[in-house]
């Protein structure tokens, strides 16, 4: 109700200053000092971006900025999670994956003209590496021969960084790291030029410069970013955009409304309009979809009575209707088998989940000798949608003989309980894959290493710890994947999760915008994006 | 006017006691379990139709028989919670009025600085802090919504216990608490019984307002509030779902409403 109030008021509030004010119903190219005509995508954000400083960026809505505006060595395709080139033309590494060789294109300049050289990705990721920066990056660099010593200032360089010249840069990798490869595509490892960063210092962000497609305009906080094309991008015809405008501090209902008005280009839907949208034919059109590399499970934690019985955890599993949560997220979704999302490489489509089988479910729970005043609490993120789906699963439990109570609360709050042992028994969570591996889920998720982490189910199991330990250091990607295959297997077999879903997401796109594609693991790349001249 | 007042209490009385009877009898009037999945409607809320009056919402469940269980609750914690009211009121109202001076000082102070808070806020933190829980909730709403109540009770019990045959009973000797038991209570009576119903309207609406933002009583018992709650998500494709537990509301503070109002009126009269 008081969404739709503030909707309303937001449509009068527009329709009103539309007519009062001459000019300001259209918002002008030159309201941005763009020429007229020009070819411009205008997207909106509810919030001002963190940050444009490629070091210091670890969200979504920085890495997609930081994306038009800077280059990695190597990127992901628009709509898959495979590694292509990016400023590296080729790269090799060494059969026991600890040196990675990368050959840089010669014809890629920064936005002030300068050369692109292999100093620009060592002096970077020297950045990143000092903790002075404090950037959220420096994990993924620590395997680096010689990224300690230089942390701890006692080597004026990474060691293990040789640039031979300024095409070619290689890395010693202090133990096997088949992903390295990957963490060379995410923004922290771009090329950044370091006469740039030392005369703005922490201001970079403001004054940011980059071999990226597009180049910073004007960003007033608060207000909105300006990235026009940049003529000296190293691809040939791109970008096709003349510039992109981002308008900030435009909430998700006034986005809408603006979507609607034809006022943004694209922009997602907000979850009290997306059964309108899927009831509506002409917005449907407009729907682009992306399954992403993400896995919705209920944790149980296995270390807390009943869940440490296995029975108990596969009751739960043959419980729950996934068909009907994805029914009532309205098609958002897919129903898990397992820990690995589809779009992962690596992804078993023949592995056997859990069939909804409530006969199945109360039949363990008869086995496992469930107390029959046994009111688990689930905890999960306070949220109108999450809240409906956790209803449903209250409902399906109800038919086998478990009464739940629901405990919603904040997010930071929800995390920080699901961390203690012994604290939370049953929850909401997901995971988005950093680098497109199963190492990402299942090492991260279900290691014994990760207990007060991430394995926030408390589960252990030797036999996977030994997988999982076997599968890191392999870099024949069959095999990788075949062992991973078998700890996904052990881990479906115990249960520690109730595996829900691979979430769907949506945004819309105006019939104008083409070749606007969604990536199923970062932000959209904008450089093929087209608009045909419209209204 | 008179006439007016009586069919308007009439009325009141009416509407009131036909949510009473459901209430009581909603297992028996209730087609189906509130809290089932009765029809394959999920994320698909199907409108109203022969086989369900009011629909079925996005967990298939029906709107019909949770709007007669939400009267239940609702009732419930109306009730519950306009007694926790009208006790901790009508102990304010009486001591201030009765004995004046510097009880009437201090209790009445602790009155103003109670109403300076606004009550949703103050249920809200409330709630927040213990729980959701049906018991919580019925001491909260109790707890935020007296001191109107205190301060026409106090007024009443001031102007009764200036009366002669106050005066008259004090001369005989008669203690405090005899004086107020037997003499001014049941003079204020009649006003604490209009007030009472009126209160209750407004702690039906409380528990609405605090079941809308997710702290009334936790699913799966069904409330009118959670349920247009729910109904925000659909309110576009499918607005019954908000429009019968809002009739409900409607009709049960209006019942109240009628009831306290024509009461209050036809006292005035005699």
């Amino acid at each position: 109700m008081k969404k739709f109030r503030l909707a309303l008021i937001h449509a009068i509030a527009i329709a009103a200053l539309s007519a009062i004010i001459p000019g300001c119903s259209r918002e002008d190219n030159q309201d941005y000092g763009l020429p007229p005509g020009s070819a411009i995508l205008r997207i909106s954000d509810s919030d001002d971006v963190p940050t444009l400083d490629p070091a210091a960026g670890y969200d979504t809505q920085s890495w997609e900025f930081e994306q038009m505006f800077f280059s990695t060595l190597l990127k992901y395709g628009d709509a898959d999670v495979e590694l292509h080139p990016d400023i590296a033309t080729s790269w090799e590494q060494s059969q026991d994956a600890t040196v990675y060789t990368f050959h840089l294109r010669t014809d890629a300049r920064f936005s002030n003209g300068r050369v692109v050289e292999a100093d620009d990705f060592r002096y970077e990721i020297e950045r990143v590496l000092t903790p002075a920066t404090r950037s959220k990056g420096i994990e993924y660099y620590k395997g680096i021969v010689g990224a300690s010593e230089f942390t701890a200032h006692a080597a004026a360089h990474v060691s293990g960084i040789e640039t031979p010249d300024p095409a070619t840069i290689i890395f010693h990798l202090t133990k096997p790291d088949p992903l390295f490869a990957h963490k060379m595509a995410m923004p922290f490892a771009s090329a950044v030029p370091r006469e740039v960063v030392e005369k703005w210092g922490e201001d970079f962000s403001a004054h940011v410069i980059g071999s990226g497609p597009f180049m910073l305009k004007e960003w007033i906080p608060g207000q909105r970013i300006v990235a026009v094309k940049s003529p000296l991008y190293f691809v040939k015809g791109e970008p096709r955009l003349y510039a992109i405008v981002d308008l900030l501090g435009v909430n998700q209902e006034l986005a809408w409304l603006k979507f609607q008005s034809g006022q943004i280009d694209a922009g997602g839907i907000p979850p009290a309009e997306f059964p309108y949208v899927m009831k509506n034919p002409e917005l449907r059109k407009l729907a682009l979809k992306q399954t992403t590399v993400t896995t919705h499970y209920m944790g149980m934690n296995c270390q807390m009575p009943p869940f440490d019985d296995v029975r108990v955890r596969r009751a739960f599993n043959y419980a729950i209707d996934k068909n009907k949560l994805i029914a009532i997220l309205n098609g958002r979704g897919i129903a898990a088998r397992g820990v690995l999302p589809p779009n992962l490489p690596g992804y078993n489509p023949d592995l056997k989940g859990y069939e909804y089988d409530p006969a199945r479910a109360r039949q363990l729970l008869e086995e496992a000798h469930l107390r029959h005043d046994f009111t688990p609490q689930l905890w999960l993120r306070a949220d109108e949608t999450l809240m409906l789906l956790c209803e449903s699963i209250q409902q399906d439990l109800d038919l086998v003989g478990v009464h739940v109570k629901l405990k919603p609360l904040a997010w930071g709050p929800l995390l920080e309980a699901i961390r203690q042992p012994h604290n939370v028994e049953l929850f909401m969570n997901g995971w988005e894959a950093d680098f497109p591996d199963p190492e990402n889920f299942l090492s991260v998720l279900l290691s014994r290493k990760q207990w007060g982490a991430n394995n926030d189910a408390f589960y252990e199991n030797p036999k996977v710890e030994a997988l999982l330990a076997q599968a890191a250091p392999v870099t024949d990607m069959k095999l990788r994947f075949e062992l991973y295959d078998e700890a996904e297997k052990i881990v479906v077999q115990d249960a520690p999760w109730v595996f829900l879903d691979y979430p769907v997401t949506y945004t819309l796109v105006q019939p104008w915008v083409h070749d606007y594609v969604l990536n199923p693991m970062r932000p959209t790349r904008y450089e093929k994006v087209w608009v045909e001249p419209h209204k | 006017m008179k006439r007016y007042a009586r069919v308007m209490e009439v009325v009141g009385l009416a509407m009131v006691a036909s949510l009473v009877v459901v209430a009581i009898f909603a297992r028996q009037l209730a087609p189906h379990d509130p809290t089932r999945a009765v029809a394959q409607t999920f994320g698909d809320p199907a409108p109203p139709s022969w086989e369900f009056p009011m629909g079925t919402d996005a967990l298939g469940r029906d709107v019909l028989s949770r709007v007669i269980y939400g009267a239940q609750i609702s009732l419930t914690v109306g009730v519950a919670a306009m007694l926790v009211t009208m006790t901790i009121g009508v102990l304010f109202g009486l001591a201030s009025g009765f004995f004046g001076g510097k009880v009437d000082f201090i209790l009445m102070r602790i009155t103003d600085v109670m109403l300076t808070l606004p009550g949703l806020l103050l249920a809200m933190a409330f709630v927040s802090v213990l729980g959701p829980s049906l018991v919580v909730l019925l001491f909260v709403i109790g707890l935020v919504s007296w001191t109107g109540i205190a301060r026409v009770v106090r007024a009443e019990a001031l102007s009764v216990s200036q009366r002669d045959f106050v005066t008259a009973a004090r001369a005989l000797g008669a203690p405090s608490h005899r004086l107020i038991a037997r003499h001014v209570l049941p003079n204020v009576m009649p006003l604490i019984i209009v007030m009472a119903a009126l209160g209750t309207s407004g702690t039906l609406l409380l528990d609405a307002s605090l079941s809308f933002l997710g702290l009334g009583v936790p699913p799966p018992t069904p409330s009118w509030g959670r349920m247009i709650e729910e109904a925000t998500i659909y309110f576009r494709v499918a607005p019954w779902l908000a429009t019968f537990p809002g009739l409900a509301i409607f009709y049960a503070v209006m019942g109240f409403n009628l009831l306290g109002y024509g009461a209050i009126a036809r006292r005035r009269q005699t």
